[in-house]
């Protein structure tokens, strides 16, 4: 943070950075690959079938899949739901330690080693985008040459969540000013892996990316909308080809 | 201890405090009708500010107009009408020092009949159930809220109706034998219901004091219950308030022992009661009146900061009407008379330990209090469309009119001339609860001083 | 009657003091069991910071569960003390007098209970420290005061340090009772304790004006300490937390298990103690007519919660009502809360013949106590596990047995701290009992003597 060349002040926003998420469901096929992608970026825990049968999962991303309607006629709808980065987070005010708080980039951050593990902002979360270190994650031998040296290593009794990918944010924005970052020019672990480019990330700040003009889509809408909490992700709504 | 250390302590016999309670009773005071006049003039324009205001309809378009009305009746309902719990509740916690000032407490359950009658057209001001929240899960058709409403209050007003009924036998029966032939001797005998003082007799009117006095308890918290969930909660869209009827209940506990104290006063110092009303009633209520206003900022407190902390849209809109814009300075002036008045003054033992320092309180209590019923009601009967599920847009907080303010002050005045009414008619210090008071007590040295010894009778 | 047995002063000495100047052997082996299930739950808490909160039930999305239910049961439970003792001594009830000390040490060793439970169900608990000590510890970040879960160990570390001071302020003309009575090494460390008291007028009135203050200054503690808890929950977003009658609603919650704890604490005491001679029928009699005022109120508060949590017929908020209600096990255990903590016992409480009687009150109590644990499991958890309308999340929570033995270990450790403190300190305070026997005097309505109190 302290070599960062953006200006301090959070009201000049056109020369900051704004991250931004658009997911559109209507590309989406529910291939789980963004679910991979973040796990191996972000050395998200192994998780067996015994975290699935404990409820333990630790996703950053998740799919949710629900069922619509009744047979012949039933549909599968996909929606992958991570942090949604929310401008009015509720999880922020609620932890005793400041281990999460909104930076000037409009992340919602999560420092780990501040983290005492109260677990509060697990429970205001409305998304349920946050996971919690029931146990100490443990990698086999020859998979920890694989983790990421970017990124933490977090340890049992810490909440974790998706930082879209922080450590490549900073890498690529390090002593640059936005506009010298094209748009497009890095993406989240997720956004890179999805195979029909269902996800877009960028900096919403600046009028003419791909992120600020799919985000006044007409399909456009927000989970949860009503609470207030302003999230950084926009979906687009998908669109049956029988008008549904 | 005996109040002035160095001084004997004496009580009257209960003999003495019959005869003079009776004395008072029976002479004719010029001033007293002088009051009832000007009271009478006020209640009649009250009547007047009414009707200027039934000109204007029932409609959608006018339920603005009603919010005063609604606002006076809530605040009739939570002063006058909330004394009896005050009789019921010390009589229940055994306290002493209420004896002299129970009967006022009982005869206020008379106004029931004027804020009953007052309950009518604000019913008819509100909307109907559909498309809009309320506890009667839409059951439509009038009979239910409107029914409903008519039926809880109605129940609240004969119980403490009754409770008078009851509790003044023994009184009436003294003035049936203290003066048989004059006209209110002869409605005495009526009410006095055969009195003579049997045991039995005394079982009954204990046992169902407790009884009424606990249904009244019991029912009260309903009533507030109804009167927020309709009058206010039913009209802010996407409230969602569940301390709401709490807070009307502590509000009102407040606002009875305020008017107590301010009763008190005024017949001391006009009246000539002051060896009824000493400082005894009034510390004794100032300790109660210090608590109920820290619970006056308690309650409002947390509801404050449930819908604050959570930044949601719907509850953001709604604090900014009730609090931090439309009606944020009727709240300023309530928050000021009903806690941090009461707060720095009543801290001090001279201030509570005085004649006038409750008094002074209590009467700002009942200013604030009148305020703060305004900000909620008016701000809920100003709202224009009650079926929304966020407010929008916010309505701007509403002066009184001239009929608004003459409703008010007929409201309060109609309440104060039933309470004088009733007073000629069933002595208002309660003689057998005073004389039982009286003979129970008995001075002793103690210490090397003088004290009183209360027996209990329990 | 409470005013008619008079015991001499000599006698209430040594009834009272029995307790701290022997040791009976039932102490001894009650205090040893006590001692093996403490030690049980403290190898649980070991073995669960060593592994992680994975040994516990604890899963997505019920991130709290047991260990705040307990936390939340302690801080009720310590309610009792305040309302006894400061409550019943400013409204001058007679009656408080062989509870006050009981109910005060319940609370403080229950603040102490309570403060144990967020401590290890933390994710770190070794880093607690810098949860809330005021202090940026060359970070640069002082704890976020706009959590809730900064404001509670506030306020109870509040509540633990001014009932302390309560108790011990009560205790000092005891203390110089077994000081004079004392040999040893005894005798100099009670002596200091007692602070050099001699009972002349001048300490007896400081004592007084002590104990009037504490109690006024108290109050404001007392109703803030739970409040504060309840905005643990009032202040988030989970539905069915998110109720502006939570803090009234935990407070009367609280005192409604506290007394009733108190209650079943002097059946106990007398029974172990022998204390016949200082707790009566009357006693719990008075104590029964409270609750029946107190669980009253509380059902008011329940049913406001419950009308306005359906009164908006948000679809979430139905939902987890509607888990908690009717879908089973969490019906059945619903059921069993209502019925507990209210149906069963307030109504056996309207007759006198329950009230006075040791064994209906004791279970009774005890009564409350369960479904005063079950409400505050069925306010958590079921809301943790409807939260939300992504009903892909939907989960259960079941305790695992290492919550159960920390819990466990909890109760006995409350009870073990209270066997502790009666060796050495007297559990009924021997001044109020004395001081309550000279108030006694009576007055002659026509041909009855009415017994009485001197009136302060």
């Amino acid at each position: 943070m302290a070599t960062q060349t953006q200006p301090q002040s959070a009201t000049d926003r056109s020369e900051a950075f704004r991250w931004s998420m658009v997911i559109d469901l209507d590309r989406c096929t529910g291939c789980e690959a963004c679910v991979v992608a973040c796990q191996s970026e972000n050395n998200v825990p192994i998780n067996l079938q015994s975290a699935y049968d404990q409820g333990r999962v630790l996703e950053w991303i998740r799919l949710e899949r629900y069922w619509e309607g009744d047979f012949p006629n039933i549909k599968a709808r996909f929606i992958p739901v991570l942090c949604q980065h929310c401008d009015n987070a509720p999880c922020e005010p609620v932890c005793p330690v400041y281990a999460t708080y909104h930076n000037n980039e409009g992340l919602n951050v999560q420092v780990y080693n501040r983290c005492v593990g109260t677990r509060y902002c697990g429970n205001n979360c409305p998304y349920h985008a946050r996971s919690f270190n029931y146990w100490e994650p443990v990698w086999p031998e020859e998979l920890r040459h694989q983790l990421n040296p970017d990124v933490t290593v977090r340890t049992r009794g810490v909440m974790e969540k998706c930082s879209m990918c922080v450590q490549r944010i900073r890498r690529a924005t390090r002593s640059k000013t936005p506009a010298q970052i094209p748009d497009g020019a890095f993406d989240p672990a997720c956004v890179q892996a999805c195979p029909t480019s269902a996800m877009t990330f960028g900096n919403s700040n600046n009028p003419e990316s791909r992120v600020s003009k799919l985000r006044e889509d007409e399909r456009r809408f927000r989970v949860f909308e009503s609470l207030g909490t302003d999230p950084n992700v926009v979906y687009l709504k998908q669109v049956d080809t029988n008008g549904a | 201890m005996a109040l002035d250390e160095h001084a004997i302590p004496s009580f009257p016999t209960h003999q003495e405090v019959a005869k003079d309670i009776l004395e008072r009773y029976q002479t004719v005071d010029q001033r007293y009708w002088r009051w009832i006049s000007v009271l009478a003039l006020l209640f009649v324009a009250g009547i007047v500010g009414f009707v200027l205001r039934l000109n204007e309809g029932f409609g959608e378009e006018s339920r603005s107009n009603w919010g005063y009305l609604v606002a006076t009746l809530s605040f009739l309902l939570s002063t006058f009408l909330a004394m009896p719990i005050l009789s019921a509740g010390l009589r229940l916690a055994k306290a002493n020092w209420r004896r002299p000032f129970t009967r006022i407490n009982e005869n206020m359950a008379i106004t029931g009949l004027l804020v009953y009658l007052m309950l009518i057209p604000a019913l008819l001001a509100l909307p109907a159930t559909e498309g809009r929240l309320s506890v009667w899960f839409d059951f439509p058709h009038w009979m239910a809220f409107k029914g409903g409403n008519l039926m809880v209050w109605g129940t609240l007003v004969l119980i403490g109706l009754s409770l008078l009924l009851l509790v003044a036998a023994p009184d009436m029966a003294a003035v049936r034998d203290h003066m048989p032939n004059s006209r209110r001797g002869k409605i005495a005998r009526i009410m006095a219901a055969g009195w003579v003082g049997s045991t039995r007799q005394w079982r009954v009117l204990h046992s169902g004091a407790l009884l009424f006095g606990a249904f009244y308890l019991l029912l009260y918290p309903t009533v507030q219950t109804l009167m927020q969930a309709d009058f206010q909660a039913g009209l802010l869209p996407g409230i969602k308030d569940a301390i709401a009827p709490a807070t009307a209940v502590i509000n009102a506990l407040q606002g009875a022992v305020a008017l107590t104290l301010v009763t008190m006063y005024i017949m001391r110092r006009f009246g000539g009661y002051e060896r009824y009303f000493g400082i005894d009633q009034f510390w004794s209520l100032a300790k109660p009146l210090l608590a109920f206003s820290l619970l006056w900022f308690y309650f409002w407190w947390a509801s404050f900061i449930t819908f604050w902390y959570g930044r949601q849209p719907g509850e953001s809109e709604l604090l900014k009407l009730l609090i931090l814009d439309s009606y944020r300075n009727p709240l300023m002036i309530s928050f000021f008379l009903n806690f941090i008045g009461p707060l720095v003054a009543l801290i001090w033992n001279p201030v509570r330990k005085s004649i006038w320092g409750p008094t002074l309180v209590a009467a700002g209590i009942l200013v604030g209090g009148l305020i703060n019923h305004i900000r909620w009601y008016v701000s809920a009967f100003s709202v224009e469309d009650p079926g929304q599920h966020v407010l929008s847009p916010i309505p701007a907080g509403q002066l009184p009119t001239a009929s608004d303010a003459l409703i008010v002050v007929g409201g309060i005045s109609g309440c104060i001339l039933l309470f004088m009414l009733i007073s000629k008619l069933i002595p208002v210090i309660s003689i057998w609860e005073v004389g039982e008071g009286l003979r129970l007590v008995k001075v002793r040295k103690f210490l090397g001083r003088y004290a009183i010894v209360i027996a209990k009778s329990h | 009657m409470y005013y008619r047995r008079t015991l001499t002063e000599a006698q209430i000495n040594q009834q009272l003091l029995g307790t701290v100047l022997t040791t009976p052997l039932w102490w001894i082996i009650i205090l040893s069991g006590l001692g093996i299930i403490v030690a049980g739950a403290v190898s649980a808490v070991g073995f669960m910071v060593n592994q992680g909160l994975g040994v516990t039930g604890l899963r997505q999305p019920v991130f709290w569960g047991f260990f705040i239910t307990n936390f939340i049961f302690w801080v009720g439970i310590s309610h009792a003390g305040v309302m006894i003792s400061a409550i019943l001594r400013l409204s001058q009830a007679e009656w408080r007098r062989p509870m006050v000390r009981a109910a005060e040490t319940m609370t403080v060793f229950s603040l102490m209970a309570s403060l144990v439970m967020p401590l290890i169900h933390a994710g770190r608990p070794w880093r607690i420290f810098y949860w809330v000590f005021p202090y940026d510890w060359a970070r640069g970040i002082w704890p976020d005061v706009r959590s809730p879960l900064v404001w509670d160990p506030i306020a109870i570390t509040t509540y633990l340090l001014s009932s302390t001071l309560f108790v011990y302020t009560a205790l000092i003309p005891d203390l110089a009772i077994i000081r004079d009575r004392s040999t040893g090494w005894r005798k100099p460390v009670y002596g200091a304790l007692a602070l050099g008291w001699h009972g002349n007028p001048r300490q007896w009135k400081l004592q007084g004006l002590a104990g009037i203050l504490l109690s006024a200054l108290i109050l404001p503690v007392f109703v803030s300490v739970h409040s504060i808890v309840s905005w643990d929950f009032g202040v988030s977003l989970v539905p069915s937390w998110h109720v502006t009658v939570f803090a009234p609603y935990f407070v009367i919650g609280a005192v409604h298990s506290g007394v009733s704890a108190v209650v079943t604490l002097m059946i106990i005491m007398r029974k172990l103690y022998k204390l016949e001679n200082f707790i009566w029928e009357e006693h719990i009699d008075a104590l029964a007519r409270l609750l029946i005022v107190v669980a009253s109120a509380w059902m008011f508060l329940f049913w406001l919660d419950l009308i306005f949590a359906l009164w908006l017929k948000e679809e979430q908020e139905m939902t987890v009502w509607h888990l908690r209600m009717f879908e089973p096990p969490w019906s059945w255990l619903f059921f069993v809360f209502f019925m507990a903590s209210f149906v069963i016992p307030v109504p056996l409480w309207l007759f006198r013949r329950v009230r006075r009687s040791f064994t209906w009150m004791l279970w009774t109590s005890l009564l409350v106590n369960v479904g005063m644990f079950l409400e505050r499991f069925l306010i958590i958890v079921p809301a943790l596990m409807r939260k939300g309308p992504m009903t892909f999340d939907y989960a259960t929570y079941r305790p695992s047995p290492i919550e159960f033995t920390i819990i466990g270990g909890t109760i006995a450790l409350v009870a073990s701290f209270l066997l502790v403190f009666s060796k050495f300190f007297p559990l009924i305070p021997l001044w109020e009992e004395k001081e309550g026997q000279i108030l006694i005097d009576s007055v002659r309505v026509g041909n009855v003597d009415v017994p009485g109190l001197v009136k302060e």
